[in-house]
């Protein structure tokens, strides 16, 4: 403990010296070290014990990461290294391997400069690893190389110098062929070329802990012969005394990978699309301690004791307790209550964190994965447009009635630390519905339910989530309510696109100042007149009053609107929520006393009206749909887009990108369902692939009625539409 | 033939003659008693008194399924009983329309309400009142506090010098009404120290009336149900004095016109 202390109060010291900051991702392909490799990185640091490297997974906190011997969520540490005399702190985000989890790596990427990739040195580069560099150059980050797992060359394929020095070579080949196609400029005329010469490429064995690198060859005069006689002698335990991994890898990580002096400069125009003149933009490009505080974060944990934690990237300022910070997204401030930051899966407290480090953080109740936290109002890095609504269901149920108040807990838990994963209850059945962005997110989180707090679940079939809009406008329809003494004449219309955006985006809401909430919603389309009736704005549907003194209406507008939500929740084809739908309120007539005009009789009547206003609007049933993207050699293209076009989907576009074929096209959410072993066999397993919900698309006219009766089904509901649908 | 038949204000007996010989020679009775009750007799009391069935229907029954009623007065003298008179402070007058739409004649045999009651009991003349007021329970209006509506009325009427008859929110479904005390007290943010009037239990054989300020009333207890409120506006001469000797008005209170 004694000794963790001491390097907690280094770690504090090097914090303030941003020129011997190293903040970085180590990006690989399942399987091919990445966590070993990290472990006896820690362990060389001192961070945990030798012994217990690479058997640990320090980084893989998670039951199931452990188990499954993959990385899901992308988690922190912190470690010094000395370098050439100087001591470094060298922030690690540890990064999924796995596409699935593709904006966990995103965020990752972002908050980092340095890319340290990992590639097996029997398997070579792999689908995933090249997704993963790809998306480390789109980000502007700066790759190096490692080669792991050479002692398999020598004890496996007992091979000699020459042919183990040609397959590295092929390797880095690789590589670098990815390196030009991505960021051509840079690999030519910067250096972001790996080279053993250049010292930006070592080779070595993560699990033996050891590594060479042509640095450290020229230093320890240990050469590939050497390294050959060692493992051959079974006397590797001399080679990790001479030649060990942490120094090795570290040493080349301090070298090359920028600081946050050199690199915010450079990587701030890229991540970040606000204004490049503004004061906010010179201090993330100085990493300016005094600057504004400017936080991005990545990754939102649970700690039992501290509560929730927000890690991310502090590009400017200094994180102290006690900061009144803007969450993007939300209205208002949070307050920091204690700042820190990370060892291994634990969190070391500390008086504060400058500018160019990872921190993390607690008391940012607000703050979801992406979010931007900053002490002045600004652009953020991540707009809330890429938190994809929900397309998947699935009810999740405790197996014992004993543990349900554990999984309530659990469960809402699991909706703070991923922003993608929506919760909800089941008035009728009483189950919990999770919901989220695909089949795999949800089969992982109710893994990480049952193992994490050890809650036996059932869960049922997966779900897709389906939506109704009106396609026209309606004519007017008549609600009245049960005692006949009220009524309301509504229309429905499909709200233009630029306004679903616009509040999609939070760009127009009823939490803006009545004037600002005009302005963006005529701006995104919407004609004055209305922009100024709005009375209320309900997921993407809007609800406009054109109403003109009418008595006691005002008093009626709460249960107006309980009635509209309850429309609009539940759809008139199969109880689907509506999207896009633009409902008015022309007329309404009401009776004198407030007793019959309660919401026993306002509510029903507003619901009946929003209804057939919508059918009359000739609602249509709309589906999740998702982008796709294949990433394979040209030779299984055509099984690619094959799998596509097999899906109801269509392939917009097929080109070149380093070395593969990149095939993008668009499909339903629920044909993709079974995707991946499907494309796994059609292409040999040579593809990688990717996906993101791209909204919802209107169902071709011939499976609508199928689609319709199918859900009502599943539902309890009548198998008979109402006569007035007669459209589909 | 559809006799719509008020049951009067208190109990079994409180049902006028005609209304009486309308209810024992029916071929079916309903009743509902979602809008008012009576708290002096139970159903089975007023079965086995008049000696009749009596089907009653929730609202639902009667707004939005009103054809088993309607059905059988096609056919049959069917009553349709409420509390107090079934037209005041009812919308019964749309089960009147259907049952005209659908050619069953119907009439209506009056009720006491508790509109003349309030009159009544404490002296304040009919020709003076205002537009009434239901007072409704803040869940029951989805907003805190005194609706709009109602705060609007009661000071056009005071404006005019006219007296606001409130009446109180029951919610017979879930046996909750609301007391005098407790509406005072919510009238009390607006008119503190306005005078109000308290009849509790018109029409039983221990009325209550009183009137105070409302934050006076708001401390007392009327004991049980049913109970109404009246805001007083101008007062005359024999008004002040019913007021002081029917119910225990503090004389500062009284300035008649």
């Amino acid at each position: 403990m004694g000794r963790r202390k001491k390097i907690v109060q280094e770690c504090e010291r090097l914090m303030d010296k941003p020129e011997n900051i190293r903040n970085i991702a180590i990006a690989a392909h399942i399987d091919h070290g990445k966590t070993t490799l990290t472990d006896n990185l820690l362990a060389g640091a001192g961070m945990i014990s030798k012994d217990l490297a690479g058997k640990q997974l320090a980084m893989d906190t998670e039951e199931d990461e452990q188990e499954r011997g993959i990385t899901i969520d992308a988690a922190n540490v912190s470690m010094t290294h000395e370098w050439e005399g100087t001591n470094h702190l060298i922030n690690l985000i540890d990064t999924p391997g796995h596409v699935d989890f593709g904006g966990d790596v995103t965020r990752a990427m972002r908050a980092v400069d340095g890319a340290l990739v990992v590639v097996d040195a029997v398997e070579g580069t792999m689908p995933q690893t090249e997704t993963v560099v790809r998306q480390a150059l789109r980000e502007g980050v700066k790759p190096a190389l490692f080669i792991n797992k050479v002692d398999r060359l020598i004890n496996e394929l007992q091979e000699g110098p020459q042919e183990m020095q040609e397959r590295l070579q092929s390797v880095i080949a690789d590589v670098n062929e990815l390196i030009r196609g991505m960021a051509e400029e840079k690999y030519e005329n910067e250096g972001w070329k790996v080279s053993v010469q250049d010292g930006t490429v070592a080779f070595g064995s993560a699990l033996y802990n050891w590594a060479v690198s042509l640095p450290s060859m020229q230093e320890t005069g240990i050469d590939f012969g050497d390294i050959i006689e060692y493992n051959r002698n079974d006397n590797v335990e001399e080679l990790k005394e001479r030649s060990p991994l942490s120094d090795v890898v570290l040493d080349m990580v301090a070298e090359h990978f920028p600081n946050p002096l050199d690199a915010q400069p450079e990587r701030i125009p890229t991540i970040w699309r606000g204004d490049d003149q503004s004061d906010i933009a010179r201090q993330m490009r100085e990493v300016d301690p005094e600057g504004e505080v400017v936080f991005m974060v990545t990754d939102i944990s649970m700690d039992p004791h501290a509560g929730e934690i927000a890690t991310g990237r502090l590009f400017s300022g200094t994180l102290e307790r006690g900061q009144d910070l803007y969450v993007s997204g939300t209205a208002g401030t949070n307050r920091i209550q204690s700042v820190g930051i990370f060892m291994g899966g634990e969190r070391e407290e500390v008086e504060h964190v400058p500018a160019g480090n990872i921190a993390s953080v607690t008391g940012l109740r607000d703050a979801i994965a992406g979010s931007t936290v900053s002490s002045v109002e600004m652009t953020p890095f991540e707009s809330i447009e890429h938190i994809s609504e929900p397309v998947i269901t699935k009810s999740v149920e405790a197996k014992s009635m004993d543990d349900l108040p554990k999984l309530i807990e659990t469960l809402q838990q699991v909706s703070k630390e991923d922003p993608t994963i929506k919760v909800e209850i089941n008035e009728d059945t009483g189950e919990h519905l999770i919901s989220g962005q695909g089949e795999l997110h949800l089969e992982v989180i109710t893994q990480r339910i049952e193992r994490k707090r050890g809650i036996p679940v059932t869960t049922g079939e997966p779900i897709v989530v389906y939506r109704e809009s009106p396609t026209r406008a309606s004519d007017t329809v008549e609600g009245v309510s049960p005692n006949r003494h009220n009524k309301f004449y509504i229309t429905a219309e499909p709200l233009p696109q630029g306004v679903v955006d616009a509040i999609k985006l939070g760009d127009a809401s009823m939490d803006m100042p009545e004037l600002e909430r005009r302005e963006a919603l005529q701006e995104a389309g919407m004609d004055k007149e209305t922009s100024q009736n709005v009375e209320h704005i309900f997921g993407t549907n809007v609800l406009i009053d054109d109403t003109k003194g009418i008595q006691h209406l005002n008093e009626t507008m709460e249960l107006v609107i309980e009635g509209l939500e309850e429309a609009l929740d539940d759809g008139p084809l199969a109880r689907e929520p509506v999207q896009g739908a633009l409902i008015r309120l022309h007329d309404a007539k009401l009776h004198e006393d407030t007793i019959h005009r309660g919401p026993a009789q306002v509510i029903p009547a507003v619901r009946e009206a929003v209804h057939r206003s919508l059918i009359d609007a000739q609602v249509r049933l709309l589906e999740p749909i998702q982008n796709v993207r294949i990433d394979v050699p040209s030779e299984h293209m055509g099984a690619a887009s094959g799998e596509i076009q097999g899906r109801r989907g269509q392939v917009d576009d097929m080109y070149q990108e380093g070395d593969l074929m990149v095939v993008e096209g668009v499909a339903p959410v629920e044909e993709m369902i079974g995707f991946a072993s499907d494309i796994r066999s059609a292409t040999e397993g040579r593809a990688s692939w990717n996906t993101e919900n791209a909204g919802f698309r209107v169902m071709a006219d011939n499976l609508q009625r199928e689609k319709i009766m199918e859900i009502r089904e599943r539902k309890g509901m009548k198998l008979e539409l109402p006569a007035s649908i007669d459209y589909i | 033939m559809l006799t719509f038949v008020g049951l009067g204000l208190y109990d079994e007996r409180s049902i006028t003659v005609e209304g009486r010989d309308a209810l024992r020679g029916a071929d079916r009775v309903f009743a509902e008693f979602y809008t008012s009750k009576l708290l002096g007799a139970t159903v089975a009391d007023l079965e086995a008194h008049h000696g009749v069935e009596i089907e009653v229907r929730d609202r639902a029954g009667v707004e939005q399924r009103p054809d088993p009623i309607l059905d059988a007065a096609e056919t049959e003298d069917v009553v349709f009983l409420t509390a107090g008179d079934t037209m005041i402070s009812t919308t019964h007058a749309d089960l009147r329309l259907r049952a005209i739409e659908r050619g069953v004649d119907a009439r209506v045999i009056h009720g006491v309400t508790a509109e003349s009651a309030a009159s009544g009991l404490t002296g304040l003349q009919n020709y003076r009142f205002g537009k009434a007021v239901t007072l409704p329970f803040p869940y029951a209006h989805g907003a805190d506090g005194v609706p709009k509506s109602v705060t609007e009325s009661v000071e056009a009427n005071r404006e005019r010098g006219l007296h606001t008859l409130v009446y109180l929110d029951i919610k017979a479904e879930r046996d909750e009404y609301m007391t005098a005390d407790a509406a005072a007290s919510t009238l009390a943010t607006d008119w503190n120290d306005a005078l109000g009037v308290v009849v509790a239990r018109a029409g039983s054989p221990d009325p209550v009336v009183a009137a105070d300020r409302l934050s006076a009333l708001a401390e007392r207890d009327f004991g049980d149900p049913l109970h109404l409120l009246v805001i007083p506006g101008d007062l005359h001469h024999i008004e002040a004095d019913a007021l002081r000797e029917l119910a225990g008005a503090p004389p500062e209170l009284l300035e008649p016109i």
